[in-house]
Parts: structure tokens; C-alpha cells; sequence
């Protein structure tokens, strides 16, 4: 089992002291890049929740540079302490409360004490932004967010030394000296200043600035006293000076001119800075803030996806444009050279210092684009290449990446539309859909150009053809406006031919070929309409060809009609469904056809095209469908009804869990197993068959984490391989339980089928008392009494749902 | 300073600059891509003077430098095949039918209507040779291929004839037609083999050297045949007849191999055309003023090309460098090909004789780091085989109206893209305007200059069918936002009153096309039942 897509942005990466290597926070683990390739050199596990803070502890001499030392924290609520060239745990502290941020400036400020300091261990002092929710109750005013001070060497977080309590668990900025640290909360920064090493009660001392606007960053200068923040609306704030009065050093404090506010300039009330200066470029909000690690610049980028650099002295500006995505985190590297920044769409880009230019790219998963509503639970954004396990991903601006799921990897990127995508504008232009063939030659997209003011408004669909070795894809037809000006619902291609069938909204559907064997060379091979179909001018909204390719279904609203690719015959109509038909699918090479609906009620049907009847059929709402080549074997994605899910007993079994995917075989309505995930919506699975002939199932979730396991595999490999990554869940179920014991049921609604399941499923859970009320001695058995009711009540609760 | 920098950084970047481009149009399906349209269309066309009547032969010298003789009423034109201009005029009684050079081209023959055929040296203007014999017009006249003793003629006499050049008598007269002789040729490999094609729908096989006047073999083209000519082999004939052109394998007991009927009305005359690949096609033109390039191995027309005239007369030079039609109204189209290879084969032949001293050249003058011409070397000098290229990055060519969009100065661009008149990019501007939702507000700010421009390009270009989808609509748009500033400007007037014509005109159209998509549809629907 393969799990990847995951998110490299959470928060910002660490460069090693050597600035060879980029530790990034993937999830439960920390991955460790190569700087000079791009490539995961290996990864830090033990968190079991989300890795929140990274920090590898500086080198004070040269001959330090080869350590890699790192402390993490995490919201499982424990900070552990890696040497990362291992990799290997040294050391764990627990916490005990899901920590959001941490920062140790004892690291910073006196770096080549810090191995003594180690083995004393007991001064070494962290700073940590927590969640507390023990203390917060239903409706009181209570902080949940707190910032605590917190020895490295105990294991709990004494009460007394919270600093701060906000609403919500801010992120601390440390300065780069190890002098300051700050959080920013909501228009105003609070400064701490941290309290010189040896005394080890001195109590920090605070400072507010204030703002107008709601501060999204800040950043402290490497080595003078000055802070510059951005806000929401774009500016960039820089105050000088800052502190001089509050956070004087105490032997100074005398000499400092008491309260002489003779010219601070800008600065607002009673602050204790000297000064204040704005900067305005940037149109929408400013995300990222750090100073050049000698003070001499300041970076910023926010939304616009611009990377500006200013010189602090002059205020002059130089840029790198056209990032194309949201600026998340700036990071400089030891190596002067050398700097990353980190982008909204997965993206870390490694930049060639002086000059700005993107040296490599770490590509992650690209999110999935904001579709129009038309097309919503429609358009498959996701298309999978089945023999190599490369699935082709719209994205945001206007490409399709090609990512390698079983080596989770971009690969390249295809420009579809030829535009530069600017974050934060209006969507004029998506990218609405992505086919692959078969054997993954041939790509084919579709666009859509959104009017202005009803003009203007275009659909064009695309042909691509892979390059022999590289594996991208080079144009080779363009067809503008294929139906006119309807929308493409779907693009299906043929298994084995070079042919391939879009379908529209505007009542018809076109069976494009490749005209390739004619002049042989693949240059000049394009697509031509070979037929164009239509039934009582009714929507076309999905199409499917069989396992050999002589038979084509196409879903004309309700019904299902029959086609022959070849001479555009209609050969029979299928009996109408309830609602209109989203997606169709042949279940491998025999003769049965599911089909799926949702508006405005779900329905997940199976035909028997030999017999032209419906065999069986749920109310389950499918978001995607597919179906092995060789086998009959079939697998679903369907979300899990909200009904159903809000059921008292059933929350603790789903945790959060919104779908479920279904194998199903052949005609048998039973279905082989089932695994619940996350993020259903908007998530596509699809069977891959690689060269062992070993079948394997991949399925990609609503945010574009995924997962690639064998279906067929023993429950207890799958068992243990889960749970411990909440983000994609998955769990088998296998049929045990009732469907094991009394055998097939007859054709009953899903809902009833699946509580059946669940009762049946053998879960890890304690909250089900029928399971682990009987294990363990007799002697602690409950009265009988107690028991009967338990678990009657178990079962009355089930029957309950159905009625509903 | 920071503006130099700036460019600098602009050379990387991680998405790139993309210029507006015109929406590509459809091409046509590989018809002109293939090597053989390639090769039929690069005759350029060359202006001949216009000749008064019906061209009715044409032949070409079969010697460098190949000139052309041209039969026209009364005359032969010779016409020098490198400019293609008239050089020399012989005079006849009656109208010339065909006109034939010898195999050394210093002679030429040519029959008239009167019957009488005559030879002449081309460099004088009295005939050499008369020879009268036929009793009504002759059609057609042949000197054998390496023959240069005989001829062949033949006319509405039936009978075809075989001369004696120098004595000016006929040896045999080969009897058989039962209608009008109109055409023969001669066989490329014996040169007492020859074919005559009669409108009797026969064509018959003679053998000269056997005197009983008997044919050896007939083949019956079913329609009164227009041409005969020998394919390269010498086995196989093709002959031209009604619409059709069909091609027969004479060794093989007379069997038609395959047929051509995509000509739509007579075909007048056919050739042989040997290509660049040493592959021959057979050329054909009818009356339907089409030339056709048949490809009789694989039994397919590759190239097809229509002139203004019915055409009547072909000729192809034996270098293959000039095509020349006649048509019937005395116009003459020719085109002619730069020829290579006559070029490269002295090139070769030259090397042949100096490749020895050719590599010590080189070697000589391979300029190295210890001369001091080395350093002096500029930006002309040509890489040698090991030097190591380092391609210079070709910077993206932007427009003006590019370099607007860029810098987000919408209206202007919009405004330069009007000035350029090519509508297609004006189309590509709206369009990248729409994207970036701000085709309306520039409309709106548009003064009154640039409005009647934008007005102008409406009126003329939105009911063509290929921009019709965005232009109709902006047309409303403009005419509802901006309806105080166009209404009652003297300006306007003129562009409003066009551009209701056009658009009444469209609707017009669209209407005569529904009704014919009326009257096909149930055609359409019988037609698919059955």
C-alpha cells in the first residue's frame, strides 16, 4: 500500500546547516529533500498527528555543519528531538496538548553552548503556542489558544507560565538573534523579550504595537531592533527602534530618555518604537516576511504570487513575477546561494540566490481547481494512466500535471490553455476535464472560456499525443466549440482503437478518430469527427465504451442508449432511471453497465446490456466508478449519506469519514469489500494494472491526497498499514458479520445494507460494547440484565435508521 | 539599473509570456502535405502571351534545351522553354493538328486539316518535306522514338500511314479504323511498335515492319478515343476516351488494368510525367478545365488542380522543369520549376575531379589558436564540426498590441489592433479581453474615433462565420452602451445603415439555408430507415 499526495505547505521548511538538505513538514512525518536534486532522501516518522514546527538546530562553527540535529512538534502534543542524517529519534517529550507552534531561543542566542547545555538538559527552554480545550467549556469566555513557557526537560507544561491567552493558537515568530519573540494578534504584535540565560526566573518583559488592520505576518531583523509586519490589505510596515524603552537592557534602562517621544515618526500612540514607515505594492495580502539573513533586504509575497525584494535602506524594489500561485513561506539556507519559497499549490521552489531564478522545483500534489457549478460532480479532473500509475491532474492554472502515484512524484506539467494564471483574479478560463486513453497515449482535455456579459464565452477540446520517451504531451488537434457552444459533460476514449467520444449538454454526442495510419508519421496524426448522435435531443451527460470496444452507452439524460462505435447505429435503448445519469461504466469485459446519478437523488445502478434490464440498483450517491479491464470486478466511491452518518452510534465509527469505496464483482450485488475514506467528494478511483498483472486500486481524494493498495490483499496487512494516517483513513471491512453468515440478501436499499455492514465489521473500537463486553474473564461480565439490554439496544438502534 | 535588472530576471520564469494568438484554423486533411501536391504545385506560373485560338497540340523538344513547340490555328509557335517567350512562327494552309519533334530535335513534323503533313529543320522557316497523301484531315503525326527516318500520321480518313521521310512516300498505309484517326503513339522500346486510337472506341496495335496491314491487337475503350499514349515500359498503354482514362497491359493479351473517371467531361489529352522518385504519373486534362495527376500503380488520383478553360493540348518537358496546357481560347498556362539537379550534378562532378585538393584546402585553412587571424574572427564565422554550439535563446517577438495587454492598457490595445486590419488578431485581442473581463469597459471608454473604427470592423466582420459568435454580440453590446454617442453623428450614419444590410442579408441567408435543411431533412430520414 502506497499513500502520497500529501500537503508540503503546511508550514515552512528548514533548510540543514549545510544547506544540502530541505526538511519539510509532510503530515505525520517530516520529509527530508535533497537540495541539489529535489528528490526525498528519506523521512522522520513517529507523530501521529500533523507535524506543526521544524527546527533544526543551528551549527555555531564550521565543524558543526554536518550535524543534523532537529526538534519537532506536533498537535499529538509532543516535541521529539531527531538527528536527521539517520534518521533516527533521540528523544521524546510529551507535552500533553496539541502544540501549534514552538520556538527555542536558547538555540539562537548562545548556539555554541548548546551541547552542554544539552547534556545539562535542564535549561534548554521552549516556548510553545498550545490548545487547550480542558479549560474551555460550552459558551465561556475562556481562551483556548495559549503561549506558554515550557522546560525541555519536564514533561508538562506548568500552568503558571502561560504569557498570553488568545482566542485561537497563534504562530510564534522568533527573531533571528534569539532576543525576541512575538505573535501577532489580530491588528496589534505582542514582543517578548526572552530573559538572558542565567536567570531562570526572570520573567520576559511584553510590548504591544498596534495597526489598523489585521496583521498576517512579521518579521524581526537579524540584528537591529526592527520589525516589519504586512497586513491584509497589502502594505508592508517597518517599524525601527522598536522596544527601546520597554525591553531596554537593565543596565541601560537609566540612560534611556524617559519620556521624550520627540519625532516617531508613523508610529501610533503610545508604541514604543522610533519610527515607522510603510510600503505599499502589493494589491491583496502580504503572507510572507523575512529579512536577508545580513538585514540588508526585506522579501516579501502575498497573494499576487510575486516574490519582491526591497532594499531596507532605499525602500527600491526588484521582483520574480509570475509564481502563479499564493507565496506561503520565504526560507534562506545557509549557503548564501541558496533560497526556497514555498508556494500555496504545493510547490517548493528552490531559487538561485543573487539573481532570483528558480533552480528546481519540489512538486508536490497540485490541488484541485474551483470548477463552474455546471460542471461540479460532473467533470473528471483526475484521469489515471493505468499501466504506469501516472495520473494526469487539472490544476489551477490552466495545466495538467502528471503525477507518478507509485513514486509519489510530479512528473511534468502540460500547458493546456495558453494563459498565466494570476492567483486571485476572477476565474475566466478552467480547465474542465482530462481523459487518458488505455495505454496512455493520447490525452484529451477540455476548456472552457466563461463569457463576459454573455459574449465571448468558448469550449474547445483537446488532443494530445505523448512523446515516445519523455513523458509529456505535445497538441495535436485543437477543436473549437466541438458541440457548438454546449459544454462537454464527458470524454471517454475507446479501449483499444485510436477513437474516442465526447458528449455534450447541448443534446449530442461526436465519436472522434485519429487519422494517424493513414500518413503514418505521428506529427501530422489529428483527430476528425467520425459521427455525430443524438437522442430525442435530450443532454448527453456520460459515456462508456464495453471491454472490447464494440459497444458504446451513452447517457442521454435518464436513459441509456446504445451505440456501434463504428457505424453510429443505435442498437437499443435502456429503461430510464429516476434522476439524470452522471456516470457510466462497463464493469470490465462482461455485459454489465453501471450507471450512476445524484440530482436530486442519488442512485447507483447496474444493467444487464444482454438482457436490456436493470439488475440491481442503491440510493447511494457515487462520485466515481471503475472497473478492472480483465475481471468483472468493479469499485465505487460513494458517500456515505448524511443521514445515515449523524447517527449517534455510527460518529465514532466513521470519525469523520464521509465515504466509502465499494468492490463490488460482476452482476453480485454483495459487495467483496468495503473501505471507508475521507474526503469523498470530489475524489476519483480507478484500477491499476501494472506489469506484475497485479491489480491494484487507486484512489484520490477530494483535496488530491491518495492512496494505491491491492484490493485483494489479506485484511490483516491492510489492518495494520492503517489508521495511524488520519487524513486518507481507510479501513477493510471485508464481508464478515451478517452478510457472511446469512448469505446474500436480497435486493434491499443501501441504507439497511449498510448498517448490516457495519455491524458486522470487525473495528477497532471500544464503543461498540457488543464486541468487547464478552472478552476478557467471566468474573467481570456485567448482570445479564444489563448485557441483553446493551446489545439489544445496538440492534433496535439499527432498525431505527431505517425507519427514518 | 533597476530597469536592466529587471530584464534579467524576466529571462526565467516559471510560466511564460504567452502572445494573444488567432484561434488556428482547420487545415485541410493532409491534401496539401503530401510530397506529391508538394511537388505538383511548385510549378510556378508563368505569364506566356495569349495565343488568339484553340491550342490544339503542344509538344516539347526531347533535347536540351527542350523548346516548345506550340500548335495554334494556323501556326507553330516555338517558344524557348527558359523564358517561355515565341521565338520563331511557321505558317500553314489550314489549321494544325498535331505537331511532333525528332528524337535529335532538330526536325520537327506537323499535320494540318488540309491532310498534309510537313517537316521542318527549326532553325529555317521553308518546310523540308511535304507529304500528301491523306484525303481528309490528318490528326495526328509521331516520329518514333529513336527512328528518324519515319513518321507516322494518321486522319479522318482512317487510315494511319507510315513514312519515308527522306523520299517523302508512304511505305505501308495500315488499314482497320472504321471512323476517324485521332490520335496514336509511338512504343518507347521497339521503334516499329505504335498504337493508334480512333473513334471507332478502338485502339489498335501495328507492327511496321509486317506489310499485310493487319493490326495485332485491338482493344475497345467503349468510348471514342481522344488520346493513346505508351507507359515508360513499353507494355502498357493508356488511352483517354469520353470521361474516362483507362490503362491496359498490352503483353497481357490486352486486360484493362485500371480506370480513371473523375474527369467530368472529355478528356483531351494525357501524359506521362516522370516525378523527382523516378515514379511516372499519368496527366490528364479534360474539357472541364481540370488537370488530373493519376497514379496508375496505385490506381488513385493524387493531385487535382482546375484552370479557368477548357483545356485541350498538354505538354511536359523531359526535365520535367515546365508544364504547359493549352486551353481552348488560346490562352497557354504554364508553369515552370527551378531544376536542381542539373546544378548538383556539376557540383558532384566537380568534386569528383578535386576531392584530393579539396581536404588540403581545408586543412590550410583551418584557423588555429597559434595564427593570428584566430583572434580576429567574427561574428560571420561558421562552426566547425567540433566546436561545441552554445544556442543563444531566441527572445519571444511581441506585438504592440502584446506589449499593451502587458503593461494592462486594454483600450490601446484594443485601439492598435483595430489600425492593423487583420481581423483574426482582432478577434484574439476581444477574446483575451473577455478572459481578463474587460472588453465592455473598454468599449465604454472608447472616444469617438475609435468607436467608428470598432463600428467599421463590426459592420464588416460579424456576420463572417468564423467570428460571428463573439462579433454579433458585442455588435448588440456596443450599439445598446454607446447608443447616445452614435446615435444622430452624421459618421455613424453611413457604418449603421451597412451594417443593417449585412445583418438583413444574413438573416436572409440563414433563412434559404433552413429551408433547404427543410427539404433535406426527410430525404435524410428515408434515406436512413432503408
Amino acid at each position: 500500500m502506497k499513500r502520497g499526495g500529501r500537503s508540503y505547505v503546511t508550514s515552512p521548511p528548514s533548510f540543514s546547516n549545510d544547506a544540502k538538505k530541505l526538511l519539510v513538514c509532510t503530515g505525520n512525518t517530516v520529509s527530508v529533500f535533497s537540495a541539489a536534486t529535489g528528490l526525498q532522501i528519506t523521512s522522520l516518522e513517529g507523530h501521529t498527528a500533523p507535524v506543526t514546527t521544524l527546527i533544526v538546530v543551528p551549527a555555531s562553527s564550521p565543524a558543526q555543519k554536518i550535524l543534523c540535529y532537529c526538534w519537532t512538534a506536533s498537535l499529538d502534543g509532543t516535541i521529539r528531538h531527531w538527528d536527521f542524517s539517520g534518521p533516527e529519534l533521540l528523544k521524546t517529550i510529551d507535552a500533553q496538548l496539541p502544540i501549534y507552534s514552538m520556538v527555542i531561543p536558547s538555540l539562537l542566542s548562545e548556539p555554541q553552548q548548546i551541547d552542554k547545555r544539552r547534556e545539562l538538559s535542564g535549561k534548554l527552554v521552549a516556548y510553545v503556542s498550545v490548545e487547550d480545550i480542558s479549560v474551555v467549556n460550552q459558551g465561556s469566555k475562556e481562551l483556548r489558544g495559549h503561549i506558554r513557557r515550557f522546560n525541555l526537560a519536564k514533561s508538562r507544561i506548568p500552568r503558571g507560565d502561560t504569557l498570553k491567552e488568545t482566542a485561537e493558537p497563534e504562530s510564534i515568530v522568533i527573531s533571528p538573534s534569539g532576543e525576541f519573540f512575538g505573535i501577532r494578534h489580530k491588528c496589534k504584535i505582542h514582543i517578548w523579550d526572552v530573559p538572558s540565560g542565567g536567570s531562570r526566573h526572570a520573567v520576559s518583559r511584553k510590548m504591544t504595537l498596534h495597526h489598523t488592520k489585521v496583521i498576517n505576518d512579521f518579521a524581526f531583523h537579524p540584528t537591529e531592533r526592527v520589525i516589519a509586519a504586512g497586513d491584509v490589505t497589502g502594505r508592508v510596515l517597518i517599524w525601527r527602534g522598536f522596544g527601546n524603552r520597554k525591553l531596554a537592557l537593565g543596565n541601560q534602562k537609566k540612560k534611556v530618555r524617559a519620556m521624550v517621544d520627540l519625532d516617531n515618526a508613523g508610529v501610533r500612540g503610545e508604541d514604543d518604537a522610533e519610527s515607522c514607515t510603510t510600503w505599499h505594492w502589493h494589491s491583496a495580502e502580504v503572507n510572507v516576511l523575512n529579512f536577508s539573513s545580513d538585514g540588508a533586504y526585506l522579501y516579501s509575497g502575498g497573494r499576487e504570487g510575486v516574490l519582491v525584494v526591497w532594499q531596507l535602506d532605499t525602500g527600491k524594489k526588484k521582483f520574480l513575477p509570475r509564481i502563479g500561485s499564493p507565496l506561503l513561506y520565504f526560507m534562506w539556507s545557509p549557503d548564501p546561494t541558496l533560497s526556497s519559497v514555498v508556494c500555496a499549490d504545493n510547490q517548493i521552489h528552490l531559487l538561485k540566490m543573487p539573481s532570483m531564478e528558480i533552480l528546481r522545483t519540489i512538486s508536490g500534489i497540485k490541488p484541485p481547481p474551483s470548477l463552474p457549478r455546471m460542471y461540479e460532480g460532473l467533470a473528471s479532473t483526475v484521469a489515471f494512466d493505468r499501466s504506469s500509475g501516472i495520473a494526469a491532474l487539472c490544476t489551477e492554472n490552466y495545466c495538467v500535471q502528471l503525477y507518478n502515484l507509485l513514486n509519489d512524484r510530479g512528473i511534468s506539467e502540460i500547458q493546456v490553455c495558453e494563459r498565466n494564471h494570476q492567483p486571485g483574479d476572477e476565474i475566466t478560463v478552467v480547465v474542465t476535464a482530462v481523459a487518458l486513453s488505455l495505454d496512455g497515449s493520447v490525452m484529451s482535455t477540455t476548456e472552457v472560456k466563461l463569457p463576459e456579459d454573455g459574449i465571448g464565452g468558448l469550449v474547445s477540446l483537446k488532443f494530445w499525443a505523448s512523446e515516445p520517451d519523455s513523458k509529456t504531451f505535445t497538441l495535436s488537434t485543437i477543436v473549437y466549440e466541438p458541440h457548438r457552444d454546449a459544454g462537454v459533460s464527458a470524454i471517454v476514449f475507446h479501449p483499444t482503437r485510436s477513437m474516442a467520444v465526447s458528449t455534450s449538454f447541448g443534446g449530442d454526442f461526436k465519436i472522434w478518430v485519429c487519422n494517424s495510419d493513414k500518413n503514418q508519421t505521428d506529427k501530422d496524426s489529428s483527430w476528425i469527427c467520425h459521427a455525430v448522435g443524438s437522442y430525442k435531443k435530450k443532454p448527453m451527460t456520460a459515456a462508456a465504451f464495453s471491454g472490447d470496444g464494440t459497444v458504446m452507452a451513452v447517457a442521454a439524460e435518464n436513459v441509456i442508449t446504445l451505440w456501434n462505435p463504428d457505424k453510429n447505429i443505435l442498437l437499443s435503448v435502456l429503461g430510464s432511471t429516476l434522476t439524470p445519469i452522471t456516470k457510466l461504466c462497463f464493469a470490465g469485459k462482461s455485459e454489465f453497465l453501471v450507471a450512476a446519478s445524484h440530482i436530486p437523488r442519488p442512485e447507483l445502478s447496474v444493467w444487464n446490456t444482454s438482457k436490456l434490464s436493470l439488475s440491481w440498483s442503491y440510493g447511494l450517491r457515487i462520485e466515481a466508478v471503475t472497473s478492472a479491464v480483465d475481471s468483472s470486478a468493479f469499485a465505487v466511491l460513494a458517500v456515505i449519506p448524511k443521514t445515515f452518518k449523524t447517527d449517534e452510534s455510527k460518529e465514532n465509527i466513521f470519525r469523520g469519514r464521509d465515504g466509502a469505496i465499494l468492490l463490488f464483482n460482476g452482476s453480485d450485488p454483495k459487495p467483496v469489500s468495503i473501505w471507508t475514506v475521507m474526503k469523498a467528494r470530489g475524489g476519483s478511483i480507478s484500477f491499476l494494472e501494472g506489469d506484475k498483472s497485479q491489480l491494484r486500486l487507486a484512489y484520490v481524494n477530494g483535496s488530491h491526497e491518495y492512496v494505491v493498495f491491492d484490493p485483494n490483499s489479506d485484511e490483516s496487512h491492510e489492518r495494520s498499514a492503517v489508521d495511524y494516517y488520519g487524513l486518507a483513513g481507510l479501513e477493510e471491512t471485508g464481508d464478515a458479520g451478517y452478510t457472511s453468515l446469512y448469505g446474500q440478501l436480497p435486493d434491499y436499499d443501501k441504507k439497511r445494507m449498510e448498517d448490516v455492514e457495519s455491524l458486522g465489521t470487525p473495528f477497532v473500537s471500544s464503543e461498540r460494547p457488543w464486541e468487547t463486553i464478552f472478552s476478557g474473564s467471566t468474573l467481570n461480565f456485567p448482570p445479564l440484565q444489563k448485557l441483553c439490554a446493551e446489545f439489544f439496544e445496538s440492534l433496535m438502534e439499527k432498525r431505527t435508521a431505517v425507519v427514518e | 539599473m533597476e530597469e536592466e535588472l529587471r530584464v534579467r530576471l524576466n529571462d526565467h520564469q516559471v510560466s511564460k509570456v504567452f502572445p494573444v494568438k488567432p484561434k488556428s484554423t482547420a487545415k485541410p486533411v493532409s491534401e496539401s502535405e503530401t510530397p506529391e501536391s508538394r511537388y505538383w504545385s511548385s510549378f510556378k506560373n508563368h505569364s506566356t502571351p495569349n495565343l488568339v485560338s484553340s491550342v490544339a497540340a503542344l509538344a516539347f523538344s526531347p533535347v536540351h534545351p527542350h523548346s516548345l513547340a506550340v500548335a495554334h490555328s494556323a501556326t507553330v509557335s516555338l517558344f524557348s522553354s527558359q523564358s517561355l517567350s515565341s521565338s520563331r512562327r511557321f505558317s500553314f494552309r489550314d489549321v494544325v493538328s498535331s505537331v511532333c519533334f525528332r528524337s535529335d530535335g532538330a526536325l520537327f513534323a506537323a499535320c494540318d486539316l488540309s491532310g498534309v503533313v510537313q517537316v521542318f529543320d527549326i532553325k529555317e522557316r521553308m518546310a523540308l518535306r511535304t507529304l500528301r497523301s491523306h484525303s481528309a484531315p490528318a490528326r495526328f503525326v509521331k516520329y518514333p522514338v529513336q527512328d528518324k527516318l519515319h513518321l507516322v500520321s494518321g486522319g479522318d480518313d482512317g487510315v494511319v500511314k507510315y513514312w519515308d521521310v527522306a523520299g517523302a512516300t508512304v511505305i505501308s498505309d495500315l488499314l482497320g479504323h472504321k471512323d476517324y484517326v485521332r490520335c496514336g503513339d509511338c512504343s518507347p522500346v521497339n521503334d516499329s511498335m505504335l498504337v493508334t486510337g480512333s473513334y471507332d472506341h478502338t485502339v489498335k496495335v501495328w507492327d511496321a515492319r509486317v506489310h499485310t496491314s493487319n493490326w495485332i491487337a485491338e482493344i475497345n475503350h467503349g468510348l471514342p478515343v481522344e488520346d493513346v499514349v505508351y507507359l515508360p515500359s513499353g507494355g502498357m498503354i493508356a488511352t483517354a476516351g469520353g470521361n474516362s482514362v483507362k490503362v491496359w497491359d498490352l503483353i497481357g493479351g490486352g486486360k484493362m488494368v485500371c480506370s480513371m473517371e473523375s474527369h467530368n467531361k472529355t478528356v483531351t489529352s494525357l501524359r506521362v510525367a516522370r516525378m523527382e522518385s523516378a515514379e511516372s504519373r499519368l496527366v490528364s486534362v479534360a474539357l472541364d478545365g481540370y488537370m488530373k495527376v493519376f497514379d496508375y500503380g496505385r490506381a488513385k488520383v493524387t493531385y487535382s488542380m482546375r484552370f479557368p478553360a477548357p483545356l485541350m493540348s498538354l505538354g511536359l518537358s523531359p526535365d520535367g522543369s515546365t508544364r504547359v496546357i493549352g486551353g481552348s481560347n488560346g490562352m497557354v498556362f504554364a508553369g515552370k520549376k527551378k531544376v536542381r539537379d542539373v546544378v548538383g550534378g556539376q557540383k558532384k562532378s566537380l568534386n569528383l575531379w578535386s576531392l584530393i585538393s579539396d581536404v588540403d584546402e581545408s586543412r590550410r585553412r583551418a584557423l588555429r589558436p597559434t595564427y593570428f587571424r584566430y583572434f580576429q574572427r567574427g561574428q560571420s564565422e561558421k562552426p566547425s564540426k567540433d566546436d561545441y554550439l552554445v544556442k543563444e535563446k531566441k527572445g519571444l517577438k511581441l506585438t504592440r498590441h502584446d506589449k499593451l495587454l502587458k503593461k494592462f492598457r486594454h483600450k490601446e490595445a484594443l485601439v492598435s489592433v483595430l489600425e492593423e486590419k487583420k481581423p483574426a488578431n482582432v478577434v484574439a485581442v476581444m477574446e483575451e479581453l473577455v478572459a481578463r473581463r474587460k472588453l465592455m469597459k473598454c468599449v465604454s471608454n472608447m472616444e469617438e474615433g475609435e468607436l467608428g473604427m470598432l463600428l467599421g470592423f463590426l459592420q464588416r466582420y460579424c456576420t463572417v462565420q468564423r467570428y460571428s459568435g463573439l462579433l454579433m454580440g458585442l455588435t448588440k453590446k456596443v450599439l445598446e452602451t454607446r447608443a447616445e454617442d452614435i446615435k444622430g453623428k452624421n459618421e455613424f450614419k453611413g457604418l449603421l445603415r451597412n451594417l443593417k444590410r449585412e445583418v438583413n442579408q444574413e438573416i436572409r441567408i440563414q433563412q434559404s439555408l433552413l429551408e433547404i435543411q427543410g427539404v433535406i431533412a426527410p430525404l435524410m430520414r428515408i434515406a436512413g430507415r432503408s
